[in-house]
Parts: structure tokens; sequence; C-alpha cells
């Protein structure tokens, strides 16, 4: 983004500066403060049985009806039950996964479930009887018990809350979804019963577990008491409060608590380092950045200084000498996502280096994320950066604006697929592609290309538009590189191409007062279009349409350009002054020598440029969006044209006196999400350097495959 | 002879016959050309008249992205054109090695293309059967000696408490099955030798001939290979440092960069004439 802005930059600076004061500023509908009372609140007690890979677990539930419906049950999720058989959900999935599955599943005793022991209510109504597994995702998903349901003794009222007390025992499944085990490293995220978010009208919203979707959550207030034996580190969402050891039990229990978040995952391992840091927001930002930000959101310097946060990071002792690195680009996600979307809000952020081999790398959970590494890696690589920036905008986008990540997983993924690139255009530039084998990074061999995560993105985006809208359903996706594809990377090059063409100051608000307008809610798309048309000024609506809900390839191209002297008179017989004339090339050009021959000498050649603009993709802009062309002229002058794209072409015509070389639609590179750019653009010659460059490189690869082959015989 | 006596002699043979790189470096140009011919006209049918032609980069996701978006189909086709086009090289070079071999092991014969092309057709089908019999020697050493090294080391990575130690062991094993690669490699080499200097017409008894000769003198033997593999790695990294430094935007930069790249490709091609000029030296100086 950061190339692509300093291009249109230039070009739109004056025109910005003009519309900055008609744009409204970014909201600061300031959302609740990170304090207790939520109207979901849990006290979990758990134990790590780490010999025999087990949790047992105590719950409070206590769940406050703030609708308007009287309640009558509770849909609780159950995840783990995913890793029990393979007939859940999860693992009929996996099995119809040709090309993208997560590999083999468990092996023997390597299963995991989760078994609701106890459930009754807080006067000790026994609520099993009720206890049932259900299929909220319909009958063709029988077999999985990832979803169980409960009805109340007694209906919950509106305002009225229903406390329940619940115990359970889980056996660790051996990972699978970054949830698990391997020696005796945990990881347990999804651990312990859940209910789903009860809506308005519609009763609960719990779905299955799937293999391609996340989760979805309301609000609550954590205090978690976690016992592990004694020596084990422990990291966890939320704040230490207090620890004690058991001596005789050889157990430490530590309380962990959290108010304002929809989850509560945790890790054990006994090798691990803990360190902690502070983001000190006075260093990590200067006056001039709270200065700048603030005029480009319309706020004070006070609305966008941002808090200190205590960072905390567990990491395997092998990776020591990258603790710096990990705190680096952990102060950059909290530097420029609190500057562009808002403070971060909770006092501390824990970063896990997941444990070898469970394969719970690069996952979020509320303030609380896994990373991810290797013991050799390359400075020019934005490994672990990557990852890091990501999951800890995941706080934003999941964690704060915690939107439907199974009915909607592009407004988190999308949404922080791009900010990821942004957070490390700006903090880091391009990163190295990173090219591995056998665990050695080829940058320290070879030159590897670099490149910005936009660009990476665009491919999987052009190569994805035919499988499914981004805004499919988790589960409901061609297949599991169609749903990544779209979700993450065609969602965010669909956000830099808004970003492209609202500019400054108008889309830097627009994500700021979402982020803000929605932060501790549940947004949907219908928001965020909202705050978009509100922001902008226009309705948008025809762009989420066509381009994010549509599965149209999007691609304006030109197709012809011709430059030809208009003669001085045409060919042909010509009736004048009542008498019949013929002109032939050889006339013309006796016309012409005659003009030239003459006191002003000869009037200046003029020239008819033709050029033909075509849509060659099933999408078409709407609104006032229009294709824009630039026609370069020899004498170094430009024009301008603008076609409302809705035909499949157009052909313009221009007289100057002076032939073109080029013309471009898209000149200031606006439509990312454009699948062909190299038909943006045509000249009169034919011979670019760094077109000849690349087939002269591609000879010599020819030549060294070739060469390797011939070793051979 | 010792080692560098070999290696130098091998690069005097080399000097004297320039012709047999030129020949090769030849061969290997103009097959380049043929084999990448369409790649090169799309190239320019793409980029030749767009602007992006001025700014494409040498690794330009975004280009490859779309072009492989538009040519999809012919992708196949693409690969498959290039398979064939390998496997036909391949063919060529079993042809071309005759004749390298032949001009080498003929210390005072011409390299002159007919002798050349002479000695490319009397060796061909012996080299044939050579490689087919380098196949299952290949596969028998390899699979052998790395199917127990693999059974050693399993058990070790599966037990991992950090990576380390798979990784270790990952690319430990990589390593055995490069030195086994080279002395099979080395192997054949020798064959190759034995059939063009002792006229051997079983290239079986030419594979005892060279055994016989190496176990006796197996490090030395090995010394010169990897030696000459050493330089080949050398003369790699300076060119790909210098070829760095030659990616200023201008015409005379872009002309220099392929002249410098060709001048890699015929470094390499010699590099292969000196395996064999070397490995002939030794083996002419060490009669069993």
């Amino acid at each position: 983004m950061k190339g692509r802005a300093a291009r249109s930059g230039l070009i739109l600076g004056a025109a910005l500066a003009l519309l900055a004061a008609a744009v409204p500023s970014a909201g600061q509908n300031q959302a609740p403060p990170a304090a207790f009372g939520s109207g979901l609140r849990y006290e979990i007690w758990v134990e790590l049985d780490a010999t025999g890979k087990m949790l047992a677990g105590k719950e409070e539930i206590v769940w406050t009806n703030s609708t308007k419906d009287t309640v009558r049950d509770m849909l609780l999720h159950l995840y783990w039950n995913a890793f029990k058989n393979e007939d859940s959900i999860f693992f009929k999935e996996e099995a119809g996964e040709s090309l993208f599955g997560r590999g083999a599943g468990p092996e023997e005793g390597e299963w995991g479930w989760i078994d609701v022991t106890d459930i009754r209510m807080a006067d000790g109504t026994d609520l099993k009887p009720s206890f049932e597994y259900v299929l909220p995702d319909g009958p063709g998903t029988a077999g999985d018990q990832t979803v169980a349901r409960v009805v109340f003794p007694v209906p919950v009222e509106p305002g009225e809350s229903a406390h329940l007390r619940i115990e359970f025992r889980s056996k660790i499944p051996r990972t699978v979804a970054r949830s698990g085990y391997y020696r005796n490293s945990f990881f347990l995220g999804q651990w312990y019963p859940k209910p789903g978010v009860y809506e308005e009208g519609k009763g609960w919203n719990c779905h299955a577990y799937h293999l391609n979707s996340e989760f979805f959550a309301d609000f609550a207030d954590f205090v978690v008491h976690i016992t592990v034996p004694r020596g084990f580190v422990v990291g966890s969402s939320g704040k230490a409060a207090d620890s004690r050891t058991d001596e005789s039990a050889g157990t430490t229990t530590t309380t962990f608590r959290q108010a304002m978040v929809h989850d509560f995952a945790w890790m054990a391992d006994p090798r691990y380092l803990r360190i902690e840091r502070d983001f000190v927001a006075s260093k990590e930002v200067t006056p001039q950045e709270y200065e700048e930000a603030a005029k480009l959101l319309g706020l004070t310097a006070d609305e966008v200084r941002l808090p200190d946060v205590k960072m905390i990071l567990l990491i395997a002792p092998e990776h020591k000498g990258q603790i710096d690195r990990h705190f680096r680009a952990l102060r950059a996600a909290i530097k420029y996502y609190g500057l562009w979307y808002g403070p971060y809000p909770y006092e501390t952020v824990t970063m896990v280096d997941p444990p070898f081999r469970t394969q719970s790398g690069g996952m979020e959970y509320p303030t609380l994320f896994t990373a991810g590494t290797r013991v050799l890696t390359s400075p020019h690589e934005l490994e672990p950066e990557g990852v890091i920036v990501h999951e800890f905008g995941h706080g934003y986008w999941y964690g704060l604006t915690a939107t439907n990540e199974f009915e909607a997983a592009w407004l988190d993924e999308g949404f922080n697929t791009y900010s990821t690139g942004l957070v490390l255009a700006k903090a880091y530039g391009p990163g190295a592609i990173p090219f591995v084998f056998k665990g050695i990074p080829l940058d320290w061999f070879l030159r590897v290309p670099k490149v910005f995560d936009f660009e990476t993105n665009r491919v999987a985006a052009i190569h994805t538009v035919r499988f499914d809208p981004v805004t499919a359903w988790s589960w409901k996706f061609y297949n599991r590189g169609s749903y990544a594809a779209n979700v993450y990377m065609r969602a965010a090059t669909l956000l830099g191409t808004l970003e492209g063409w609202l500019g400054e100051p108008a889309w830097p608000r627009i994500m700021r007062t979402y982020h803000m307008r929605y932060r501790f809610g549940h947004p949907t798309e219908a928001d965020f279009i909202g705050v978009v048309n509100e922001i902008a000024g226009k309705d948008l609506t025809w762009f989420f349409r066509e381009l994010v809900g549509g599965t149209k390839p999007f691609d304006y191209g030109v197709s012809g350009l011709a430059s030809v002297e208009i003669p001085v008179h045409s060919l042909g017989v010509f009736d004048a002054d009542g008498s019949r004339r013929e002109w032939t090339a050889k006339t013309i050009e006796e016309a012409r020598a005659a003009a030239g021959s003459g006191t002003g000498g000869a009037p200046p050649p003029m020239y008819r440029t033709t050029f033909v603009l075509n849509r060659y993709g099933d999408a078409r802009l709407g609104g006032d969006a229009k294709v824009e062309a630039l026609i370069r002229f020899k004498d170094g002058s430009t024009e301008t044209r603008a076609w409302d794209g809705q035909d499949r072409w157009i052909r313009m015509e221009i007289v100057k006196p002076v032939p073109a070389v080029s013309v471009q639609i898209d000149p200031r590179g606006i439509w990312l999400i454009d699948e062909n750019l190299a038909n943006n653009s045509r000249g009169t010659n034919g011979l670019r350097l760094n077109a000849s460059k690349l087939m002269t490189q591609f000879l010599f690869t020819v030549q060294l495959i070739l060469h390797f082959f011939g070793s051979w015989s | 002879m010792g080692v560098f006596k070999a290696i130098l002699n091998g690069i005097g043979t080399t000097a004297r016959k320039p012709r047999i790189t030129v020949i090769l470096y030849a061969a290997n140009l103009v097959f380049a050309l043929l084999v990448a011919l369409p790649v090169l006209a799309l190239i320019q049918a793409e980029l030749g008249h767009s602007l992006l032609g001025t700014s494409v980069r040498p690794v330009d996701l975004m280009w490859i992205g779309e072009a492989v978006l538009k040519h999809g189909e012919s992708l196949a086709a693409i690969v498959a054109g290039f398979a064939g086009a390998g496997l036909a090289y391949f063919v060529l070079q079993i042809f071309l090695y005759g004749g390298t071999v032949g001009r080498i092991i003929d210390r005072e014969g011409p390299a002159r293309l007919g002798a050349f092309a002479g000695d490319s057709g009397r060796y061909f089908w012996r080299f044939v059967r050579l490689f087919l019999i380098s196949v299952v020697f290949l596969a028998l050493t390899l699979g052998a000696i790395m199917g127990l090294v693999s059974a050693i080391f399993e058990p070790l990575s599966k037990a991992a408490v950090t990576e380390w130690v798979p990784l270790i062991l990952s690319n430990a094993h990589f390593l055995i099955a490069l030195l086994l690669l080279s002395i099979v490699h080395m192997v054949i080499d020798y064959t190759r030798i034995a059939v063009v200097a002792d006229e051997e017409r079983r290239v079986l008894k030419a594979l005892r001939h060279a055994l016989t000769f190496l176990k006796t003198r197996f490090f030395r033997a090995w010394s010169i290979y990897l030696l000459i593999v050493a330089a080949t790695v050398a003369g790699s990294v300076i060119f790909y440092v210098l070829l760095g430094r030659l990616a200023a935007p201008t015409v005379a930069a872009a002309v220099a960069a392929f002249l410098w790249m060709q001048a890699y490709v015929f470094f390499r091609v010699w590099i292969r004439t000196l395996f064999v000029a070397a490995q002939s030296e030794y083996y002419r100086a060490h009669p069993y």
C-alpha cells in the first residue's frame, strides 16, 4: 500500500486538502470501558493433568437476557467434541478437502473430547435431563456433538439472569486446529463450555465447529483459576491476579481476570521463558505523529492519544535470540492499530511463541495471541513480524469489533489482512518472500525478491473471484483454498481498492469510525456499508454488491491506440462552388505544398488519436465511479477522459497537433482488484526495457535448467 | 598424479580445446532459445506495448499472477513442452558427452566439429546403456543407504523436544544424499572415461574398471570432484554478486547483465568439460 499511496498521494494532495474540511471526522463513540459488568460472567476453575492429558473444570456462568425475548433454553459450544471422532462435522469436512486439508487426523489415543459431567442452575436444579446435542447447521451434520442444548426450568425473562454451574472433563487432543498438546507442551483454546450469542428475535446463534470456521461469542467478564503441575510456565488471556503453590499436591494455581472479552485461551509449558516489557506510548509515538493522526481523522490530539500496555512474551528457549524482534513487531502493531483505529483498551497483551509441534501458531484470542517463528530466520523476511502484527490486529478486528466469524469471516480476516499489510509496509517496508529449504532461509544465499502484502493478496484475489463471494458463510466456500483466498486476501484487496478510491481523509475516517462505533459490539456488513456511505457522502452499496458479494471478475483495459495525421483534404470527388473536383494523393500533396509556400508557412499537421477502452470483466462500475483514461502526447502534454464503464467498449477520439504516445486507464492505480493491469495501458512503440530484461532473464533461467538436466546424462 | 595437478592439467586441456566448450555452449543456447521462444513471445505480447513493461520487476508477483490467470489453460501445455524439451536436451547431452570425452581423451587430436560429432555418434549407444545402468546403480545405492539413514534418523526426529533436532537431522540427511550422489556421479564419469580411453564396448566391464580404479584412490578422486564443485559454487557466488550490480534501469546495464549471464552459462558449461578433463588426466596417469 505504501507504494500505491505514494503514487496517488501527489496527485490527490491538493484535492484532498480541499476535501478534508467537507469529510465528517472519525466518530469517537467511545465504547464501554474495559471494566467488569458485562451481561455475561464466567468463573472457571480448571486443572491440567499433564500426564494423562486431561482437563478437569468447574464453571459458573451468569447470563443476562438483555433482549426483549423470553428465553427458554441455552445453546452451548462444546468445541473439543469436534476432535472426538470422524463423525464430527470438522472431520467430515476435512475428509472432503483433497487439496487444502489440515493433514492427518489424530492417531490412536490422541482424540480429544469434552464431557459435561454436571450442569445445573445455581439453586441446584439439575439441567442434565434436558441436556442434548443439537445440530444447528442442519440434519446433514448428524453425529456432531459440538453444540449442546439445555432447557431452563423457568424461562428467562428480559432483564433477568440465568446462573449455571457446570462441571466438565476433557481429553486434550494431540493438537488439532491449534488446540492440544505435544509431549509436555499445551495450548488450550476453545476448551470450556461456552454459550452461543442470543440474538433478539432470532434465538441462539451457535453454529457447530466447522473446518473453516472460527468463532463467535458474547463479551463477558472472566475470572479463571488455572492449576498446573508446579514448574509449568502459564500464559493466558487477561491479567494474572494472584498465584499460589500447593506443595503437597505439587501444583500451582494462578488466577487470571479480564473484563469485556469474548474468549479465554491459555498455554502451559515447563520449558518456556516469560518476558515482560512495556509499551510506553510517550516513547513510541511522537507529538508530530499524534498531530498528524488527529488531523487526518478530524479528532483532537487527546482523542488519538495511546495508553501504555504491558506486553508479555512467552517464548521457547531456542528462540531466545528473537525476543527483541518479537517485541519490536508488537510495539509497531500496538502503535499503528492504536493510532489508526483506536487505543488498545486492555492493560495487557500476551504473545505466545507456539510450543513446538502443537501447531498452535498464528491464532488470535482476546488479549492473547500465538505468533510463530523458526530457529533459523532471515532479517529480510517478515517472519515472525507478519504473524505478530496480524494476530495482534485481530485484537481489533475480532477482539473488539466482534463480528460473526461463522457467517461473515471477511469482516475480521479481510479487515485484519488489509490492516496487517498497512502496518508492515509502514514499519518495515516490503519483506523477502520466505523461501525456506530444510529449515534454512534461502535468503541467506540468494537475492530473494521482496514484496508488499497487497501484491500477494491481489494475486490470490484475482484467482479466486470466480469461486465464491467474499461474503459466503465460512463452511460454504468451494474449498478451504477459496475460503482463505477470498476471506483474507480478496477482501483485503477490495478494502485496498476502496482506500485508493476514497483516499484521505475519508478512508481513514471510515475505518476509525466503524471500529470505534462498533467496539465491544457485533457489527455486520450492513453496519460497515452504513459507515462507508455516511463518511464518503455517497452510496457505495453497488461496490459491495458487485465486488464483495459477487463472483464477477473486474477487468477494464485498453485495446487500441492510433494517432494518424489528418490530411489537408479528404480523398474523393467533391462538389464546391458549382464545380466538381476529384482530390487524389497527388493533388492533396500539392495543396499542402502550396499552403506551405505562403507567408505563414504550412499549418501544423493535425493528428487524430483514437483509442478503445474495454470492459473485459463481467463486473461493472457503479455510482459515480468512472474509468479514468490518461492520454500522453509526444510533446509531453496530457489529456484525460472518463467513461462510465457500463458497455463492453467505447471508442474515443482526440484531435490535436501532436500524436499520442500512450493511453492509460486508472493512472492513479486505484483499482487494485483489476485482474489484468498489463492491459490497462498501451503505447505506440513496442519494446520496453524491463520487459526485455525479463525476457533475457527467462532465457538465462531456461539455459540453467537445461544445463541442470543435462548434467545428469 | 596429485589432485591439484590433475585439475591444472584438466584446465590446460580445456584451454587447448576451447571448441568443445563452445560447441556445448552453442547447443545450450540454441536449444534454450527454441524452448523459451513461446514464453518470450508471450512476454512481448503482454508487455511490449504496455506501460507495465517499463516497470515490471524480474520477479513481479503481480504480473506473474495475472499472466498465470490469463494463460492458465496453456500452462499444462507449456509445462509439458518444457518437460519434453528437457528430455530431448537430456538425450542430446548424452550424445554430446561422447564428443566431449572422446575429444578430451584424444589429447593430440583435433576438437573440430566433425571429429566431435564422430565421437558423439560412436559412443552414443554405449553412453545410453551406461545411463540406464547408472539409474539402477543410483537407485540401489541411494535407496539402500538413504533408507538406512532414514531408519536411524526418523525415531530421533519423532522424539525431538525442540525443532533443532529435526532441522539438523533433515539437513544431515540431505547432505548425505548429496555426497552419495556425487560419488555415484563420479563413478559414472570414470566409467565413461574408461569406455573411451579403453575403447571398451561393454559398459559393465568399464564400470568394473572404474570401480577397480577408484577402489585404491577413492578419496583423491573424490577430492578432485569436490574441488571442482567448490569452484562452481565460488564462481556462482561471484556471478550473483556482480549481477546484482548490473540492475540499473539503463539499456547499457541490461546489455551488460545479459552478457554476464551468458558468461556464467559458458562458465558452467566449461566446468562440465573440466570435470571430464581433470578426471581423464587422473585416470590416465594411474593405469591399473
